[in-house]
């Protein structure tokens, strides 16, 4: 039986169709990625499988159970981390655990939840409400973790947390799947799915437009990021072009702009270039989930007519690679 | 046991925000301040009870708005929805839940208002006050307050908005109390009634007239204090509101506590159904 299996899914706002004829599977015991930008339909996608709305065409069933009729028989067995949730502000993160231990009749012990998903427990004795974004996606976690779950539903589950609450992410994910459990890991940043995740689905403009393993993705697609170094003075015989994965190598006063297809290759080459010449700083512009479906446009759709969501001429854009927004 | 879950963090959540604290705590000093204030003026407590039945009928809904405006609407806009609902709590047992969170606020306020004022009016009151009858407006209040929060938590659930949830429920309050009370003569059912059968060129008898206001649950409310002031209606003539004896439809004590029921039950009713087939994505 299929954790989530999907056929002909579709919702429409009015004109706008959110999620169009999605058909997919998800496995039993597979980490499953969940990708797309903002706006693509994933939490749309989510929503109707929980039952928070109704399917305008198509059907779903996870674990068995069909999600428009059975929605509590699957909720029973579900571990939830919503995108857009809150919290009770006046009731302690322990409160909201016991809470939901209490809801799915469960024997777990709070305090051994909340110290795994890594939130301290004098903060789980505070107001919810004073939880900084990391600590309430924290508590939101522990709560998906309650009972066990068979499936994991994780809408953006890195969004606000520091690099060791996402490190720890990453660890009760693989603990999970030894355990047995599926999971579906939604999320718009490529690198972190592609760290956790067996198989990928991509979400555009309300399509499944590929769903494949993270590495083949990124072999056929040939996805590129860009090492820019400054260095005090750029040595007269620089060969950077022949490590392995390097496609492109720019000058530009003492700036040299690398560009990987591989990540190994960005250390290759940093390393060469320190190697021949002092380098004072670094920036890594990595291949953003937006490069990655003009690449994917570009090499699959092109030609079909609506596959225009790529825009060529304007700069990339690497929201995925700043160090912004969701990912601290 | 879900819903109770529900209902303890809903309640729980409330009890440690100012709200509660501020609808008991505001409503019980107003009603204590009306006991007091009247010390002198009255020598039978059910005189001022007569007096806290306005304070009730037209000021404690303004207390219930803001108690439970948000309740689910809140809930769903802000995305506390999402946990309880992503957990395997059924839409009715939420619904539930919150409503009896809310109602039981709304019920303790008039409890420990009416009595914090019967012990004002049996410490000063010339002839002390008369536990029955306390209990008795304790009773029809309380249904009072049930039949509002049922229409306020019902409108609460029926939007996703905060900003429709404050209009929707100020708009009520003003239809069902001020507007069907005819606190108003300007702006009330009664004129309204008037203007619209005299342009028809129809007579609506007085009695219809009654029968058309009474099925507001603040009319209703007003008139169902009968009960509290049985044989002592010719002792003030504030009472002479009161028609013992009619057999007028809305003039039945019964009557009068159906509407409020049926407001609760309606309301309470229709709020689920709305919920229930609402998409909450």
């Amino acid at each position: 039986m299929a954790a989530i299996d999907t056929d002909g899914l579709t919702r429409r706002f009015g004109e706008f169709v959110a999620v169009e004829d999605l058909s997919m599977t998800v496995e039993e015991g597979e980490v499953f990625g969940f990708l797309g930008p903002n706006g693509a339909g994933k939490s749309t996608t989510i929503n109707v499988l929980l039952g928070f709305l109704d399917p305008s065409e198509g059907s779903a069933t996870i674990l068995g159970h069909d999600v428009t009729t059975d929605s509590r028989a699957i909720r029973e067995r579900i571990g939830l981390l919503p995108e857009g949730y809150d919290v009770y502000e006046n009731l302690t993160g322990r409160e909201h655990v016991v809470s939901a231990i209490e809801t799915k009749d469960a024997d777990d012990d709070p305090d051994a939840i909340i110290d795994r998903v890594g939130l301290d427990p004098e903060d789980a004795r505070r107001p919810a409400g004073d939880y900084s974004k990391g600590m309430q996606q924290r508590l939101a976690l522990g709560v998906a973790l309650v009972d066990d779950p068979d499936l994991l539903i994780l809408d953006e589950p890195s969004s606000g947390l520091d690099p060791s609450g996402i490190k720890r992410l990453r660890r009760i994910v693989e603990t999970e799947v030894e355990r047995g459990a599926t999971v579906f890991f939604s999320s718009h940043v490529l690198d972190e799915v592609e760290k956790v995740c067996d198989r990928v689905g991509i979400m555009q403009d309300g399509e499944l437009v590929t769903v494949d393993t993270v590495d083949r993705l990124r072999t056929e697609l040939d996805v590129e990021s860009v090492v820019e170094a400054q260095v005090d003075r750029v040595p007269d015989r620089l060969t950077l072009d022949d490590v392995e994965g390097v496609t492109d190598v720019a000058v530009d006063g003492t700036t040299v702009r690398v560009r990987c297809a591989r990540p190994r290759a960005k250390m290759r080459a940093l390393r060469r270039l320190d190697d021949a010449a002092t380098v004072a700083d670094v920036t890594i512009e990595d291949a953003s989930l937006e490069a990655l479906f003009e690449e994917y446009t570009a090499s699959g759709e092109r030609g079909d007519g609506d596959g225009a969501a790529a825009a060529p001429d304007e700069p990339t854009q690497a929201p995925v690679a700043d160090g912004g927004g969701d990912r601290r | 046991m879900s819903a109770y879950t529900v209902l303890r963090d809903d309640f729980r959540n409330a009890r440690r925000s100012s709200v509660v604290l501020g609808v008991i705590g505001v409503f019980t000093v107003l009603t204590a301040l009306v006991f007091v204030s009247e010390i002198d003026i009255y020598d039978h407590a059910y005189r001022t009870l007569f007096d806290v039945t306005m304070l009730v009928g037209l000021v404690f809904p303004l207390f219930v708005a803001p108690l439970t405006y948000l309740s689910i609407a809140g809930d769903r806009s802000g995305g506390a929805m999402k946990y309880v609902l992503g957990l395997p709590n059924s839409r009715f047992e939420y619904f539930v839940g919150k409503f009896v969170s809310r109602a039981g606020v709304a019920v303790a306020a008039i409890l420990v208002a009416v009595f914090v004022g019967f012990v004002v009016a049996a410490a000063t009151f010339t002839n002390g006050a008369d536990p029955v009858r306390f209990l008795a407006f304790a009773a029809v209040s309380v249904l009072y307050a049930l039949a509002m929060v049922s229409v306020f938590v019902a409108i609460s659930a029926s939007t996703a908005s905060r900003s429709r949830a404050m209009f929707g429920v100020f708009g009520s309050y003003f239809v069902l109390v001020p507007f069907m009370f005819g606190f108003l003569p300007v702006l009330s059912l009664g004129t309204l009634v008037d203007a619209v059968s005299s342009l028809l060129g129809v007579t609506v008898s007085g009695e219809t007239r009654e029968l058309i206001t009474m099925l507001s649950p603040a009319t209703a409310y007003l008139q169902s204090t009968e009960l509290v002031f049985r044989g002592v209606f010719d002792q003030y003539e504030a009472f002479g509101m009161f028609s013992p004896g009619s057999d007028n439809l809305a003039r039945q004590a019964w009557f009068t506590v159906l509407v409020m029921v049926a407001w609760t039950v309606g309301a309470f009713g229709a709020g689920y159904a709305k919920f229930r087939a609402s998409e909450l994505g």
